[in-house]
């Protein structure tokens, strides 16, 4: 390749992707060789980048495909609505991790910053690469980085542990993805998309149990991403030993990414030139069924028990991928449509509640449930906060969460044929969420405070809240202002 | 087809390392597994890209990639164990029970 071929792709379409990498590599020098007075303005330096990489993302909206490398680099509205998540919750994560400005137990907080810069790399590769290749180095990029992350705190015997569960079961989640993409690529012969999708078109004669094979090893490698019941066993213990701003980040950016790297490549080789292979989708969509009914039941059902805040929401966290598995089990651009704003209006809330937890965390020193105790009185703006947060993911009307929840029930009813089983495990899911959601609210306004004293709400912190609060009460209100910006 | 004997050793590889991961109780022979496991991917896919149906040179190409992304791995999990190792003094897996429901 000369450099006329090289210059003559459309570069400028990948700005976003280069903005975060140069403030990643820059944040990194700084860190290492800058001047004292700069380094603590390393946390605002990354904000910065991620709403440059957003103001250069949103002018890109209705762009024509672009493909940059044989597609090693595709523009796609796909990628593009997705990114637009992945960004905003990354914003909302700085904002979290700025509102405390001095963190004793995380001594490297640089490292942090660049760290959540790469994994948004990763992040946002995955969303827009159409070859195997690519996506499997910006699926171990976002691992890798958060992998660090959750091990941050050097002193602390429980992040070391999640730490050390999360690398064993990520490793062995990456050894099944990639064993099952070594049969796709054998079995196609090319690790792009769409020649894959081609090849897997015409009949795969004897190859076709192997191309199964492959499928679903690389789904279930990939569902550990998203942790769906069976896959999810690391999931409380790396949410509970990570600190509170990584946690978030896990339970959005990490799991919106996985569910993007799903739908990237599943939608992409089982729709990509038209005429669908379905009866190799269909012997998968039996799996993906049974993941989401055990994912919705066990998740809510085991987050009953917990009193550890962090654990509960993890659990919680568990049931809405089942929620959002739903539309995975048919292919249409009604499920992308489904799943991307279940996605955007689950950063919101749950970025919130975690900044809820982080502030209480911070001031009461624990994470049970009991920090919740008679809040509404030391604090009536965190109490409702709290409320608007735990509704909206219970999913009760005039949040976002609702909206969501309806759209994917109402999709799997719609389907042809009906998944009566799934939309009725939805909802028996739902009701079982309300017990422990509103057991939160039973102890916020019923139970009197144990300790008195008020607690305080800075400036910094209020921002992610009034951002999060924002967000989940104008997408639950005006829910057509996202679905009509998705076309 | 002489592809068959490679893509057998590799499944067998592969079986070897996760029956490993799940079942030793030193962390560093679970990372070996893992490595295992990666290495049975490398196989199938220069097998693949040697005797493939259309063989072509993009399974090499992968191949390198996943050596040079588990190499990281293994250091960043090596890392997280020394980590866990100054605060308690041991490296089994079935010692790791501070977090549980």
């Amino acid at each position: 390749m000369d450099l006329d071929t090289l210059l003559s792709f459309n570069w400028g379409i990948m700005a976003p992707e280069f903005t975060i990498l140069i403030v990643g590599v820059l944040l990194t020098v700084i860190d290492l060789f800058g001047p004292t007075s700069v380094k603590k303005n390393i946390p605002k330096l990354g904000l910065v980048g991620v709403i440059l990489a957003f103001i250069l993302l949103v002018p890109q909206y209705g762009h024509d495909q672009v493909s940059i490398l044989h597609d090693t680099y595709l523009f796609t509205p796909f990628a593009y609505y997705f990114k637009f998540i992945l960004l905003i919750g990354a914003m909302l994560i700085f904002l979290m991790i700025l509102s405390n400005e001095s963190n004793k137990e995380i001594t490297d907080r640089s490292e942090y910053i660049y760290l959540l810069l790469s994994a948004l790399l990763g992040a946002m590769m995955m969303a827009s690469s159409g070859d195997l290749i690519t996506l499997f180095v910006g699926l171990e990029l976002l691992s890798l980085s958060s992998y660090i992350m959750v091990g941050l705190r050097k002193k602390s015997l429980r992040a070391n542990e999640g730490a050390m569960k999360y690398v064993i079961n990520g490793s062995i989640a990456t050894a099944f993805t990639l064993f099952g993409m070594s049969y796709i690529y054998g079995v196609s012969g090319s690790t792009n998309l769409v020649d894959i999708s081609r090849e897997m078109s015409a009949s795969l004669g004897t190859a076709e149990p192997v191309a199964t094979i492959g499928f679903i090893m690389m789904f279930i490698g990939l569902s550990f991403k998203i942790s769906t019941v069976p896959f999810h066993m690391w999931t409380p213990d790396v949410y509970e030993g990570a600190s509170t701003p990584v946690t978030a980040f896990l339970s959005v950016i990490s799991k919106t990414a996985g569910f993007v790297i799903i739908m990237n490549i599943f939608f992409t080789i089982f729709t990509g030139n038209g005429e669908a292979n379905t009866s190799l989708y269909d012997s998968m969509l039996l799996f993906i069924a049974v993941l989401a009914i055990l994912s919705m039941l066990v998740g809510n059902l085991i987050a009953l028990r917990q009193r550890n805040m962090k654990r509960m929401l993890a659990y919680s966290s568990i049931g809405h991928a089942g929620y959002m598995l739903i539309p995975l089990t048919s292919i249409s651009q009604l499920s992308v449509e489904n799943v991307w704003f279940y996605l955007f209006a689950y950063s919101f809330m749950t970025i919130g509640a975690f900044m809820v937890i982080y502030l209480l965390e911070q001031q009461k020193k624990s994470e049970d449930i009991s920090i919740f105790t008679g809040l509404y009185q030391t604090s009536p703006v965190l109490a409702v906060c709290m409320t608007i947060f735990l509704i909206s993911l219970a999913g009760i009307p005039g949040t976002a969460g609702f909206i969501g929840k309806f759209n994917i029930f109402v999709g799997a009813i719609l389907a042809e044929p009906s998944l009566y089983i799934l939309a009725a495990v939805m909802a028996l899911g739902t009701i079982i969420s309300y017990l422990y959601y509103f057991n939160i609210l039973v102890q916020m306004f019923i139970r009197p405070p144990q300790l008195e004293g008020k607690v305080s709400v800075r400036v910094a912190e209020s921002i992610p809240l009034i951002a999060c609060v924002a967000g989940t009460i104008i997408l639950g209100i005006f829910p057509f202002l996202a679905l009509n910006f998705f076309q | 087809m002489p592809m068959q004997p490679y893509l057998i050793v590799a499944l067998i590889l592969f079986c070897i390392g996760l029956f490993g991961a799940l079942t030793k109780r030193n962390t560093i022979i679970v990372l070996i597994c893992i490595e295992l496991m990666l290495n049975a991917v490398n196989l199938n896919l220069i097998a693949f890209s040697k005797y493939g149906a259309n063989a072509n040179i993009s399974g090499q190409v992968f191949s390198l990639f996943t050596i040079t992304v588990a190499a990281a791995e293994v250091a960043v999990g090596m890392a997280i164990l020394i980590a866990l190792y100054r605060n308690k003094r041991n490296v089994n897996i079935d010692k790791m029970n501070t977090l549980k429901d």
